[in-house]
């Protein structure tokens, strides 16, 4: 009873076990197939298709599947071309749908990229207007500056422009900040009384500082010369007057050889109180006659003399 | 457009299955690659995928063909063809739009940039 029984199962493994062996069994290839594969590994080895088209390649890989199966049934070949046909096709499609995404992902990040610049410029313009404010408010603080800075500006701006007419200009500037002044013999530059000591031809380090700037302007044009006058008020006697008057003159001269000008480009005198500028009945003309001028030769080192 | 079709699907789906008992022409098969050739055509396919449109056209009428002789098989083989063709086809001209907004785009961003850098000198 039993036996009979398992009869008919005994068949039914047989007969599933034949379908297996037949299922594993290679079959002759079908070139059709073999290009939907190939197609469909080269998609799945390619990231920006697995990346942006999963979907896509899944209906390829199912689609393929199918077309497999029809092999392995030993479906007739037109099935399995069929199945195999549309594979590829799908594969294809998840490939372009992919070629689409990135291309989209693209435009995408120019827009950011496009507005990133258009606000970078509108901040870099902003930027510039506020630098260009900066720079004119340093300007003006440049122009109140001492007179160190004038001539440091002044050096700058020369280097920058070789034209004459710039130069001349530069020059003026120059001079203004060493309070040179104008006279009919030429540009005088006046070392007051109050920046020496009293009575004595020490200048004091607010009257050296000038010197420097003078000594720098010097310098910067090597044919110009100078003369160095000291003069006197009318208190005391006219020799000991000329006696402090050329000693002052020469502490002068010391001075700005001391910065590095050449000694034969200076030249001497002690006036006394030959030439007033001012009236000696009071204190404050008496102090103006107490001086030192420096007179500055043309561009050919020539001085107009008195 | 999606949601169309895919009611069109299932109800002709039914259809299809219904008919199922006796010899099935492929009429659901027949409807979406009609409804595919239509939505490929309006992508740009004819621009963009000449050879899949041709291709998916060809396949349509083959079908039609096969259906007048009562080939439903070989019908039905034609018709699903001719609806990856045309997918294919729609697919191709998405992309090929969309790499082309990308090219113009880049242009864009270059001229933008050559124009501030000339505006910042």
């Amino acid at each position: 009873m039993s036996m009979i029984r398992s009869n008919p199962r005994t068949l039914i493994a047989l007969a599933a076990s034949a379908v297996l062996m037949a299922c594993s069994s290679i079959p002759a290839s079908n070139p059709q197939l073999e290009t939907a594969r190939a197609d469909y590994r080269q998609a799945q080895n390619d990231a920006q298709t697995r990346e942006l088209a999963p979907a896509e390649l899944k209906q390829a890989g199912e689609a393929l599947e199918r077309a497999d199966q029809a092999y392995a049934r030993r479906d007739e070949a037109g099935s399995v071309n069929h199945l195999a046909y549309v594979a590829a096709q799908r594969t294809a499609i998840a490939q372009e749908s992919a070629r689409q995404r990135a291309a989209e992902r693209a435009v995408a990040q120019s827009q950011v990229e496009r507005d990133r610049m258009r606000l970078a410029a509108r901040t870099s313009e902003a930027d510039a207007a506020k630098l260009s404010a900066a720079a004119a408010q340093q300007q003006t603080l440049a122009a109140q500056r001492q007179t160190s800075m004038a001539v440091a500006d002044a050096e700058a701006a020369r280097r920058a422009a070789d034209d004459a007419q710039v130069r001349t200009y530069q020059l003026e500037t120059e001079l203004r900040a060493l309070n040179a002044k104008q006279t009919e013999r030429g540009l005088v530059i006046t070392i007051g009384d109050v920046l020496f000591d009293n009575n004595q031809a020490r200048l004091k380090p607010g009257g050296l500082r000038n010197l420097e700037q003078l000594a720098a302007f010097m310098k910067q044009y090597p044919q110009r010369r100078l003369l160095v006058e000291g003069h006197t008020d009318s208190v005391g006697s006219d020799s000991s007057n000329e006696g402090l008057s050329q000693r002052r003159a020469e502490a002068v001269r010391d001075a700005i050889v001391g910065q590095g000008v050449a000694a034969d480009r200076l030249s001497v005198r002690g006036l006394g109180e030959t030439r007033p500028v001012a009236g000696n009945d009071n204190a404050a003309g008496r102090q103006l006659n107490r001086r030192v001028e420096i007179l500055l030769s043309d561009v050919n080192g020539v001085i107009a003399s008195r | 457009m999606r949601t169309l079709s895919v009611s069109a699907l299932s109800g002709l789906l039914i259809l299809a299955l219904a008919a199922c008992a006796s010899t099935p022409p492929p009429d659901a098969e027949m409807a979406l690659g009609k409804a595919a050739m239509g939505q490929a055509q309006s992508a740009g396919g004819n621009e963009y995928a000449p050879a899949e449109m041709r291709m998916a056209r060809d396949k349509l009428e083959r079908a039609q063909l096969a259906i007048n002789d009562k080939h439903y098989a070989q019908a039905r083989l034609l018709a699903e063809e001719a609806q990856v063709d045309a997918r294919l086809a729609q697919s191709k001209s998405e992309a090929g739009k969309a790499g082309k907004a990308a090219t113009a785009v880049k242009e864009d961003g270059r001229v933008l940039r050559e124009e501030l850098e000339r505006k910042t000198q």
